[in-house]
């Protein structure tokens, strides 16, 4: 049934309300702080750009922002890596539905338990006397224990563990998708396993794989309870100088570091997904 | 030619060996992710029966004394039902204002209708910190500050796009003869869309709002700003107990979480059976190509 242009305005109008409102006005207000000064205390309502120079000329902030990227770019390779061969192995390996069913809905299922608590548990998992340091103490590997908390191995090893099923979600959706007869007609033809994989399996999943690094990266740089938590003040990332900043009612330089966090996410997202528009698809 | 045969032989016995080494790689790694996955929510269901405060692995004894500790912090009950509370009105009004615009987008022809639907999906990428001060800073001018109100329109902002999405992927998948079949017999448009189109996309909604509450429910950086102490919610109670102290309470409540998650996923469960749950999330990505005819 087709809706027509009245009735639609109609159905969008609570919706669009809220918007407006909600996120459009915050987000105008926030961008017009940007542009305010903050001085001994105080927010001046002055327009000015003297917040974003003192951003940009501060060294200390490019290495957060550095940071931020490494960390994104880092846990999204990892995530990808460890979720492609996981998803390939439940869709090839998993014969019966109702198995791959329970399977799918166990990897997904961390994704229902708050971030908080899975970083909890990493804060356990990772302690000097935990569970990770006492197996590599027992498996020869170690003698003294390696320090996994307060840095950014911590937050690396929780925050690829906490993406992964953003990265398995996509490509195993995509992965189901895909035309058995393709691989079955290379396999007829003469290719091995790795040649159908390589030329058929991989090319045809590619447009999951870039889905799950747009989700990955953009939420990775986005994250804060896990560095904030694991990394014990050590790890700085933007979207700590954010919540520093305007803790210290400096929202100027707080709104400065925000848009920075939501241009460098953009330009990802843009990126990606001009990517994704040039790949076949399955 | 029998020497042919047996190369033949030998290449075939290789591949079935090469083969059941690749079986062999991909199930442990599959077995080894599955427990990469559940280790920590594994572990934070152990570490809360621990009889000492400090994390060691194993656990020198077992003790219910943390279960009887959270009992006593009045601060997280609290903490919970507000939690509660916000998510269960924040999704009532996601999951309504999404599924009539969801509707709109799908069903209707509009000026800008790519643009429009950008715009309303557009808060799943937006940094959640970012959003958090300009709602902070917004709430404030408004003067409306603590209590759960400010907290209630800011999470359905944040869930909006995840109901739009599924209702529309939903939507997409439907077979248009029915509702033909309707107006025909003479059923006005809103009695098409409630008869009709509500009770197919049932099940897609209920998802959509299942995932909405639990986006909710785990909140940090959209509303650290708009807590002050006396409003918190759970997961920020917890980010804020975890900043100072780190003794098996917050496992206790974490296993309590992970339970009433598991219960939650178990609904999931019910309420989709029969449906793949793959295509219910993920019909309208797969639905524009056109089917290849074989």
């Amino acid at each position: 049934m087709r809706i027509g242009r009245a009735a639609a305005a109609w159905l969008l109008a609570p919706a669009l309300a809220m918007m407006a409102v909600l996120y459009v006005v915050p987000l105008a207000i926030y961008f017009v702080n940007s542009f305010h000064l903050f001085r001994d205390g105080r927010i001046l309502p002055v327009w000015t750009l003297h917040t974003y120079i003192a951003f940009f000329s501060d060294p200390f902030h490019y290495k957060v922002i550095g940071a931020s990227l490494r960390l994104a770019l880092t846990v999204t390779a990892l995530a990808i890596l460890t979720g492609y061969p996981l998803s390939y192995a439940l869709h090839t390996r998993v014969r019966n539905p109702s198995a791959r069913a329970a399977i799918a809905l166990l990897l997904f299922s961390p994704l229902v338990v708050s971030v908080v608590v899975r970083t909890y548990g990493w804060f356990i998992l990772l302690a000097n006397q935990g569970l990770v340091n006492a197996a590599l103490r027992w498996a020869g590997l170690i003698t003294e224990p390696l320090a996994l908390l307060f840095n950014q191995r911590g937050v690396v090893i929780s925050l690829t563990h906490i993406l992964m099923p953003f990265a398995i979600f996509p490509i195993y959706s995509v992965l189901g998708r895909l035309d058995a007869t393709l691989k079955e007609a290379a396999q007829d033809l003469g290719a091995d396993w790795w040649q159908s994989f390589v030329r058929i399996t991989l090319p045809l999943t590619m447009p999951g794989v870039v889905a799950a690094a747009l989700i990955c990266f953009t939420l990775a740089l986005s994250a804060f309870v896990t560095p904030q938590l694991l990394g014990g003040g050590r790890v700085q990332v933007l979207p700590s100088t954010v919540y520093n900043s305007t803790v210290e009612i400096n929202w100027p330089e707080g709104a400065v570091a925000g848009l920075t966090l939501l241009v460098l996410s953009v330009l990802a997202v843009w990126s990606l997904q001009s990517v994704l528009r040039r790949l076949p698809s399955a | 030619m029998s020497t042919v045969a047996a190369q033949e032989v030998r290449v075939e016995a290789a591949e079935a060996r090469a083969g059941a080494l690749r079986d062999g790689l991909l199930r442990t790694g599959l077995g080894l992710g599955l427990g990469f996955i559940l280790l920590p929510l594994v572990i934070i269901v152990a570490y809360s029966f621990s009889s000492v405060a400090y994390g060691v692995f194993p656990p020198p004894g077992l003790s219910w004394r943390w279960y009887t500790n959270l009992l006593h912090q009045g601060g997280f009950q609290g903490a919970f039902l507000r939690s509660v509370g916000i998510g269960l009105a924040a999704t009532a009004l996601a999951v309504v204002s999404g599924t009539l615009s969801a509707l709109a987008l799908v069903r209707a022809r509009l000026r800008g209708q790519d643009l429009l639907r950008a715009f309303l999906l557009s808060p799943i990428v937006m940094p959640k910190i970012g959003l958090g001060v300009g709602w902070f800073i917004f709430f404030a001018r408004l003067g409306l500050q603590g209590g759960v109100v400010p907290l209630i329109l800011a999470h359905t902002i944040v869930i909006l796009p995840f109901v739009i999405t599924i209702v529309a992927a939903n939507l997409v998948g439907l077979d248009p003869s029915l509702e033909e079949a309707a107006q025909d017999l003479g059923a006005s448009p809103p009695t098409v869309l409630w008869r009709i189109v509500l009770p197919q996309i049932r099940v897609g909604m209920a998802i959509s709002a299942l995932l909405a509450f639990i986006v909710s429910f785990d909140q940090v950086e959209s509303s650290i700003f708009l807590t002050r102490g006396e409003n918190n919610t759970l997961p920020i109670e917890m980010f804020l107990y975890m900043e100072k102290w780190q003794d098996p309470t917050i496992a206790a409540l974490s296993a309590l979480l992970i339970v009433f998650a598991g219960a939650l996923v178990a609904g999931v469960v019910l309420i989709s059976r029969g449906t793949d749950l793959r295509r219910v999330l993920f019909r309208e990505a797969a639905s524009p190509q056109p089917q290849r005819s074989r």
